[in-house]
């Protein structure tokens, strides 16, 4: 056993042991190749123990595990698999969305880089639960090195006879092949990935069709994330009660979370789902300084102030109470010396500048949003600004194809509502906060 | 229309065809006024302006959806802009953020007045501004083209030259892809495209190449702002100042419907007036050019042995020619109307063996292009052919030495087919009817100033045996031009044999009477939409219409 920086967990916290249904391998030496991943049982479902069991059974199991999926919206994935269509004459596709680019989030990064041999064995699972034949792991642009270790992962097991045609003597056969992006953040939405896949521009696809019934090359298609795919493999061997004996009842098994910010040991960290928060920054070493507030799943997810953040617990269901998501599991807490203002304005600058310019309240709110958030922060701010901010998050909320708008709606309704005195302090800075505004549209001879 | 649903609005029940657009049963069978930009009715839905918004209700109660990509389903519950706060906010919202980096320069905008943009502001919008100077515009853009304004603001590209036809201006542009999804979908020739992400996306060509398809120029027309203009209009007219008459494409055998729009007694433009069983939406740019023809070279008066003359002497010249003449060969024209053709076929009938009609034409035909035209230049082929006027232009070549006079048309043999009209020099007397000078009438003895096709009202016989009809518009170059039948009716009175007609309609009827297709169909029951005469399959074996 070494240590590894990136994964600062140790094995047992106040007396219990951690889950490592995912994290089993990353602190074996050469855990990435397929002799020590071996060694340490990857591989032990591919043969009678999934070849045995039929395509509905497998759903099945997946569905009473309870299993959801971790890419940010959580939802349940033996559903998602039940959707697709039978026999429609058309082949289904699996396609990984490696696409990890939620700010906040690095665990699948984590996950390709120490296993990748446990997200092949989970697409082999998977594979052979939903007929797939041709499968893709839509990876982040950036990621090299990952890439680099997926394509050598996927060599090995190909030698091995663990892909290609027959695996493991079996009649099921499945090609894997790493599609690299371009490093955009709506191409982690899976309609927008799909597309990206599939050549064309990443913008987010209308809604019907989903994916399920016509995605990549108009066939069915599931697009699941990396880190719901690694814990299939533990399902399959373990049974949907030997993963639900971590977790809370609708929010069952572990999870990765990356946490970032003011705390004493950053990291990626595998925990059962229902810890308190506090709890886990305990766990990672403590909040550095006062806690101010805490975004508790991407940047997406709406802030959680100080008290907020103490009563929550790391499921859906407490943080769907608190009007937050657990989102892809990037936990930033920061303290008192961080300004709320100017970190919503790094938030909003992002989503302005990775907005996919398809639709009109998104493509034109996200960039005006950011621009009057400059003018305050720039000390022009005028009294009323603050709540033109939060009335154009309100109104691109819900009124785009995508959830991106909503995801960035979220920070900006969230920040204003919990640290409003913040913004009002910035407003204060300008002299003439209080003078009315000059309309354009009134002043003379702007126009006519 | 015979299995209709029923779905609700607003509370009220409504009767809608299934499995149709939403927007369009809350638009035709709801009458409820929505608005939309990106939605077109012959282009695949985009979904992205999102203006459309209505609520539908779901299995969680009313949930936000747009109208144009919501098909219709029975027991659909809707709540629009008249039931329902929510939708008249967020629609302020989606118009705030299309005009939140739309320049307003509407004063010097070719579109102002026909503009989406606008006629959507003044039904849905937020009227009172939450703009402020200091926060300022995105402008679209590509850094090549953005330059620094009078008064020192940054501004998008302006006037960029697309192409042979069209300017593009980013900064006006609000990104609905109506263009690109025409070029991609219709044209088949993927030119356009959106280039960058979020507000700084803009509308762009492949870096170097040129936006120069046959059918560009209906950009133009389904761009809801003022984008994408045409080079011929701009700058040319304001359009509320246009009047307009409906009318066809008189120069293809598929006659797309178009719309002729005028001012101070000439033409401006030619739109494409939608026929979704004809051309759909689209014209071709050769079809939009027309109307450049009707100011040049155009035949005003008379002439006689090549020297100008006035129109009454022409008259006089040709029906004493006629009159002198111991046979005579008339020449229809698939080019002049139904009404025109039938006013030859009268006076051939009337002047007994004395006179031969021959019809045809000497052009070549091509392929049809799948949009709006169907390769064959001879706009009203079908028309003579029904009449019964044969295609025998070859007879009159070898037999021209039985005639003494020729009364050729609408029809410019001369040059279709200069080496063939060679034979008819022999003929001593010819007469020629034209609204422009060309070949023909340079041959011609006497050569007679008709209307053009703009000018006159009658019906042409498509391909595919569709009657449409022409209406005039009040542009003649000199009012003294009568349409061809009336020349043709006035010279029948000059040699004795008068038709005395004194409207298009006169004509009509003695088409009516020759055709038994035409029987029961009137002025009216034509409409401005055509009507079928003949079933598709005895037309045309392979039906010619735009694809989507």
């Amino acid at each position: 056993m070494t240590t590894l920086a990136g994964f600062p967990q140790p094995t047992h916290f106040k007396g219990k042991e951690l889950p490592t249904i995912l994290s089993s391998l990353f602190l074996v030496d050469n855990g990435h190749t397929l002799d020590v991943a071996r060694k340490h049982g990857a591989y032990a479902t591919i043969g009678p123990m999934l070849f045995e069991k039929s395509q509905f059974e497998l759903i099945e199991l997946v569905k009473d595990s309870g299993l959801r999926g971790r890419g940010g919206a959580g939802f349940p994935t033996g559903m998602k698999w039940s959707f697709v269509p039978r026999n429609s004459g058309k082949p289904v596709y699996l396609v990984i969305n490696a696409d990890e680019g939620e700010p906040g989030t690095f665990k699948d990064r984590l996950c390709m880089t120490r296993d990748p041999h446990k997200l092949i064995e989970g697409m082999i699972i998977t594979g052979y639960a939903l007929g797939v034949r041709t499968a893709y792991i839509y990876v982040r642009g950036e990621m090299l090195p990952q890439i680099k270790r997926l394509n050598d992962a996927i060599g090995e097991a190909y030698a091995a006879g663990l892909l290609g045609e027959n695996i493991a003597g079996s009649n099921y056969s499945l090609d894997i092949y790493v599609h690299r992006g371009a490093g955009a953040y709506i191409c982690g939405e899976e309609t927008g990935l799909i597309n990206s896949l599939e050549g064309y521009k990443g913008q987010p696809r209308l809604k019907p069709p989903f994916p399920a019934v016509s995605g990549a090359f108009a066939a069915p298609t599931v697009v699941n994330n990396v880190e719901t795919i690694m814990a299939v493999p533990y399902i399959l061997q373990h049974g949907a009660k030997g993963y639900r004996q971590w977790g809370t009842e609708k929010s069952p098994g572990s999870k990765l979370f990356s946490i970032s910010g003011d705390i004493g040991k950053p990291g990626v960290y595998e925990v059962p789902l229902g810890m308190a928060y506090m709890d886990f920054f305990e766990l990672a070493g403590g909040v550095k300084g006062e806690l101010l507030g805490c975004i508790p799943g991407g940047s997406s997810a709406p802030v959680l102030n100080a008290e907020e953040t103490k009563k929550a617990t790391m499921d859906y269901e407490s943080l769907a109470s608190l009007k937050s998501m657990l989102g892809s599991g990037a936990v930033t807490p920061f303290n008192t010396d961080v300004d709320p203002v100017l970190y919503l304005q790094t938030i909003a600058r992002f989503y302005a500048h990775e907005s996919c310019g398809q639709c009109t309240p998104c493509r034109e709110g996200t960039g005006y949003v950011d621009r009057v958030l400059d003018k305050v922060v720039a000390g022009k701010g005028r009294d009323g600004d603050i709540d033109l901010i939060k009335d154009l998050a309100d109104s691109y909320e819900w009124t785009t194809i995508c959830a991106f708008a909503p995801g960035a709606a979220w920070p900006v309704q969230s920040f204003i509502t919990k640290f409003r005195s913040h913004f009002d302090k910035y407003l204060a800075r300008n002299p003439e906060h209080a003078h009315e505004r000059e309309l354009v549209a009134t002043r003379p001879g702007a126009f006519w | 229309m015979s299995d209709l649903i029923t779905i609700n609005v607003d509370g009220r029940d409504v009767q809608v065809p299934p499995r149709v657009p939403l927007i369009e049963a809350l638009r035709q069978q709801a009458a409820v006024e929505t608005p939309a930009f990106c939605y077109h009715q012959d282009l695949k839905v985009a979904g992205n302006c999102r203006i459309c918004l209505v609520e539908i209700e779901g299995p969680r109660g009313f949930a936000l959806a747009i109208s144009c990509h919501q098909q219709t389903a029975p027991g659909l519950k809707v709540r629009t802009q008249i039931s329902s706060e929510k939708i008249v906010k967020l629609r302020k919202g989606v118009m705030e953020f299309l005009l939140v980096n739309h320049p307003l320069d509407c004063p010097i905008c070719d579109k102002a007045g026909e503009c989406t943009l606008q006629e959507h502001y003044m039904g849905q919008g937020r009227h009172e501004s939450r703009l402020d100077d200091a926060v300022g515009k995105q402008y679209k853009g590509l850094a090549d083209f953005r330059f620094i304004d009078a008064k020192g603001a940054e501004r998008g590209g302006k006037k960029i030259d697309l192409g042979p036809s069209i300017v593009l201006d980013q900064e006006r542009c609000i990104i609905c892809t109506r263009c690109v999804r025409f070029m991609d979908d219709v044209a088949k020739s993927s030119q356009l495209g959106v280039a960058g992400r979020g507000d700084h996306a803009y509308l762009t060509t492949f870096p170097g190449k040129p936006l120069d398809h046959a059918y560009d120029l209906n950009t133009t027309d389904i761009c809801p702002v003022g984008a994408l203009t045409g080079k011929h209009f701009r700058f040319q007219q304001r359009v509320w100042l246009l009047k307009s008459v409906e009318s066809i494409d008189p120069s293809d055998a598929l006659g797309a419907n178009i719309t002729v729009e005028y001012n101070n007694g000439q033409v401006w433009r030619l739109m494409p007036r939608r026929n979704p069983d004809v051309n759909k939406s689209w014209i071709a740019n050769r079809t939009r050019m027309l109307y450049q023809e009707l100011n040049r070279n155009r035949l005003t008066d008379a002439l006689i042995a090549a020297a100008d003359a006035t129109l009454d002497d022409a008259y006089v010249a040709a029906g004493k020619a006629i009159a002198e003449a111991k046979k005579i060969a008339v020449v229809a024209s698939g080019h002049l109307t139904t009404e025109d053709n039938a006013a030859l076929l009268a006076l051939t009938e009337k002047l007994g063996a004395k006179a031969e009609i021959f019809g045809g034409s000497w052009l070549s035909v091509g392929a049809p292009d799948g949009i709006a035209l169907s390769g064959d230049p001879v706009a009203n082929r079908k028309g003579i052919e029904l009449l019964g006027i044969a295609d025998n232009l070859e007879d009159l070549v070898r037999r021209a030495g039985e005639f003494d006079v020729l009364l050729v048309a609408g029809n410019d043999l001369w040059a279709a087919d200069a080496v063939k009209a060679a034979a008819l020099h022999s003929i001593p007397a010819r007469i020629a009817l034209s609204s422009w000078r060309n070949a023909t009438t340079a041959a011609a003895t006497i050569a007679i100033g008709i209307r053009a096709w703009a000018e006159v009202r009658g019906t042409m016989v498509n391909r595919n045996g569709r009657v449409q009809m022409l209406n005039a518009a009040p542009t003649a170059p000199n009012p003294a031009l009568d349409p061809a039948w009336l020349v043709v009716s006035r010279l029948s009175a000059a040699i004795g044999l008068s038709l005395n007609w004194a409207a298009e309609s006169d004509a009509w009827r003695f088409a009516v009477a020759k055709v038994p297709q035409f029987a029961g169909v009137t002025y009216r029951s034509i409409g401005p939409l055509g009507r079928q005469i003949q079933n598709a399959a005895a037309a045309v074996a392979a039906p010619i219409a735009a694809g989507v």
